[in-house]
């Protein structure tokens, strides 16, 4: 129940007598046919006219929360309901030295026929029949002696819950001390390379042009949203985050599309990357954690708008390990991951990636999940985290402190920062920054009759909550205590435990973990008395 | 700088009074040297000497070093009493370094400037030994009290941060005194200093479970008197 690639599922399972398309998700009519398709997106335009910034929205009308139901409507329709993973495929890691022949009889094994090993993955995809169980066919794989792990290709999504924006202030800066951190630390410098592994981040101008091949309906029984069609969409930099072209976005990857564009079509990428490191004190907008690193966008899960273009990849794990990997590999000192998943088993695909990324000084902070109100099922993502030095599980809490009321809880759970509670403190209790103006891009939650192409260049303030929310904050005092002189990840993780204040039952608890983040005291350091 | 002057000024006093007041006495008694006085006797040095402290790590980790050079003088008062004596003394140590943090017992310097400047004042009572055939050699030996300040700034402090406190502990120390001429001497000595309690509650202390301000010294004095 994820974010998820129908369309895309969809157009794979054609040639399996369109079993996926017998679902609700219905073709487009002949018209739409005629027109050429675009096996991939195309960036039309290069330059773009300048991003619109329509400010604070705190007179629109509340929105209905938007969180990964939504994409469970569109999953849905391509006849994968409930299903936490891709069908087609499963990830398996051979043991070193595992010969050809091995290969091969595993693959025959799950009556797979292909291998396919992708970039910055030290792991293979074995293609399944569709109308296999990857999770029977990985718990075959996990059997024999020359496999390390095998898994079904789960599938991630955001951890945010985006609401009404209703600005108050940023309460969430004071509420850690940060302006006194930001004395000893003013935002680090360009020297950090911080990774975003999300949704995307707007940090270029350009269009883009589409294929929207597919009707589709947001619920079942709903409105049938149809096909757009090629449609051009124009996107920008953020304003808050940085020109486009500048230096302050490195190494952009986009695992999604397979190419080095990773705009946001979403919101959420740009958000949480805004309270990474959104510009500050030039007199604009709101202010971030780090705000003087460099960003890398890596663009590892999709946005509706994405599955609705027919983005050729999806957020499954495999993609998320090799997005991980790919950061480690370009410099990346801090990976922040807003995303996970609390259905299926396992990531060790990811776990593995996780460690290679802190073994090569990557600190990473990962949400622990916003499922404590709809069953406390941990994000699968951050379980591990107890177990790897220089990964941490971030909780979340509200305005007044307190465990916001979706913040999971668990044993893995080893930090909390804000991430805002809506339900405690009402619309301004959520995390401010800027991000797509939502009007503008979500059009698929109006009416049939303004549905319409998306647009990615107009930007707005909106208060968003979640552990993805919180995550950045712990991402991006990351970035303030490598700038220190706090360089190794371990290092990083235990000063952060070492200052946080103790929240809830006194020591570490299930809720806070080791206590709120404390940048200021980390910073600030020891004394030889006090 | 501030609390400097007041120590120098205290010395300088010191010294005037050991220089004037047994060079009267001089004229008054005509008793061998290595007799035991029986008048009282004041007297003054400078000291300059190595102090090493016991909290080792902790000062080693803000400061690099867990020994540093201290400075001081005092006052010594002889008593009609045999080799019996007081003497109240004060010295300084100041050295900057940096906060730290201290992870699973590695060191890892923070690069925010701290400075660390001590003042112990000693009071002690002591025994001068005279030994006949070595007239010129006077060992001695004495213990007391100290009151041990410590102050502990750094940058971004903010209220209540900073450390300037005044602790209590004891002291020990022996040496032995070379008088060059009958006025003026020389003197090499080791104390031994225990400030209980005084650290460890905080700061890096706390991580290396050091709670003694104290240590031990070598102590180079010019003294001045008889």
């Amino acid at each position: 129940m994820t974010y998820s690639g129908p369309v895309w599922q969809a157009l794979r399972g054609v040639g399996l007598a369109g079993v996926a398309l017998a679902g609700l998700l219905t073709a487009v009519g002949a018209g739409q046919e005629l027109q050429a398709p675009v096996a991939s997106r195309l960036l039309v335009q290069e330059a773009a006219l300048p991003p619109i910034d329509r400010g604070l929205r705190d007179q629109d009308p509340p929105r209905a929360a938007r969180n990964r139901d939504d994409a469970e409507r569109l999953r849905a329709e391509a006849g994968d309901d409930g299903l936490p993973y891709v069908r087609g495929s499963v990830i398996v890691k051979f043991k070193d030295g595992a010969s050809a022949g091995a290969i091969t009889a595993a693959t025959r094994q799950v009556a797979g026929d292909t291998v396919d090993r992708s970039s910055w993955a030290n792991f293979d995809i074995i293609d399944i029949p569709d109308a296999a169980d990857p999770e029977a066919a990985a718990a075959v794989l996990r059997e024999r002696p020359d496999v390390e792990y095998a898994q079904p290709r789960y599938l991630n999504y955001a951890m945010s819950r985006p609401n009404d924006p209703l600005y108050a202030n940023q309460w969430n800066f004071p509420a850690i001390d940060m302006e006194r951190a930001w004395d000893i630390q003013p935002g680090a410098t360009a020297d950090i390379i911080v990774a975003v592994l999300d949704s995307g981040v707007a940090f270029r101008s350009g269009t883009f042009r589409y294929n929207s091949r597919f009707a589709f309906r947001m619920t079942p029984g709903g409105p049938r949203y149809p096909a757009l069609g090629i449609v051009d969409v124009p996107f920008a930099a953020a304003p808050e985050l940085g020109t486009s072209g500048s230096t302050r976005f490195v190494a952009p990857r986009d695992f999604i599309w397979d190419d080095d564009a990773p705009v946001d079509l979403d919101s959420h990428g740009t958000h949480v990357t805004g309270t990474v490191g959104q510009l500050t004190n030039n007199g604009l907008g709101v202010a971030g954690m780090a705000y003087n690193v460099r960003i890398m966008p890596v663009k590892i899960i999709q946005g509706l708008w994405d599955e609705i273009f027919s983005s050729p990849f999806e957020g499954t794990d495999d993609v998320v390990a090799r997005g991980i990997r790919y950061a480690a590999d370009n410099g990346a000192k801090v990976i922040n991951l807003s995303i996970g998943r609390s259905e299926g088993g396992p990531a060790p695909v990811v776990t593995d990636a996780m460690r290679y990324a802190v073994g090569r000084g990557v600190f990473i902070a990962v949400a622990a999940g916003n499922t404590r109100a709809s069953g406390n099922q941990p994000n699968r993502l951050a379980q591990p985290a107890p177990d790897i030095n220089g990964m941490v599980a971030v909780g979340a809490v509200g305005l007044a402190l307190d465990s916001a009321f979706y913040s999971t809880s668990g044993s893995f759970v080893e930090l909390a920062a804000p991430g805002g509670d809506q339900r405690a403190g009402g619309t301004s209790a959520g995390i401010l920054q800027q991000t797509l103006d939502l009007d503008l891009l979500e059009t698929y939650d109006r009416p049939v009759s303004q549905y319409g192409p998306p647009r990615a260049d107009s930007f707005a303030y909106y208060y968003f909550q979640g552990t993805s929310m919180a995550t950045p904050h712990v991402a991006g005092f990351a970035a303030l205590l490598m700038q220190q002189g706090v360089t190794s990840p371990a290092a990083v993780e235990a000063a952060m435990k070492q200052f946080a204040t103790d929240k809830g039952a006194a020591g570490r608890d299930d809720l806070f973990g080791f206590g709120l983040i404390n940048p200021r005291a980390t910073l600030r350091g020891l004394g030889l008395a006090r | 700088m501030t609390r400097r002057l007041p120590l120098i000024a205290v010395l300088a006093v010191i010294a005037a009074a050991a220089t004037t007041v047994p060079a009267a006495a001089q004229t008054r008694t005509r008793r061998p040297a290595a007799a035991p006085s029986r008048s009282v006797q004041i007297g003054g040095y400078a000291m300059a000497g190595q102090f090493t402290f016991a909290a080792a790590e902790s000062f080693d980790a803000v400061l690099g070093t867990s020994s540093g050079p201290i400075v001081g003088g005092g006052a010594t008062l002889g008593l009609p009493f045999g080799g019996l004596f007081v003497d109240v003394g004060a010295w300084r140590f100041a050295q900057s370094g940096e906060r730290a943090l201290v992870l699973d017992g590695q060191v890892i310097s923070l690069g925010i400037p701290l400075d660390v400047t001590i003042v112990p004042i000693e009071i002690s009572a002591g025994w001068k030994f005279r030994i006949r055939r070595l007239p010129k050699l006077i060992p001695y030996a004495a213990g007391g009290y100290t009151s041990f300040g410590y102050r502990e700034t750094s940058t971004f402090a903010g209220a209540g941060e900073d450390v300037d406190e005044r602790f209590g502990g004891y002291h020990l120390r022996g040496g032995a005194e070379f008088k060059i001429t009958r006025w003026l001497g020389l003197a090499g000595e080791l104390a031994w200093t225990t400030v209980p309690d005084a650290i460890g509650s905080g700061g890096v202390s706390k991580a290396f479970n050091e709670n003694n301000l104290g240590g031990t010294s070598f102590r180079a004095r010019i003294t001045v008197g008889r």
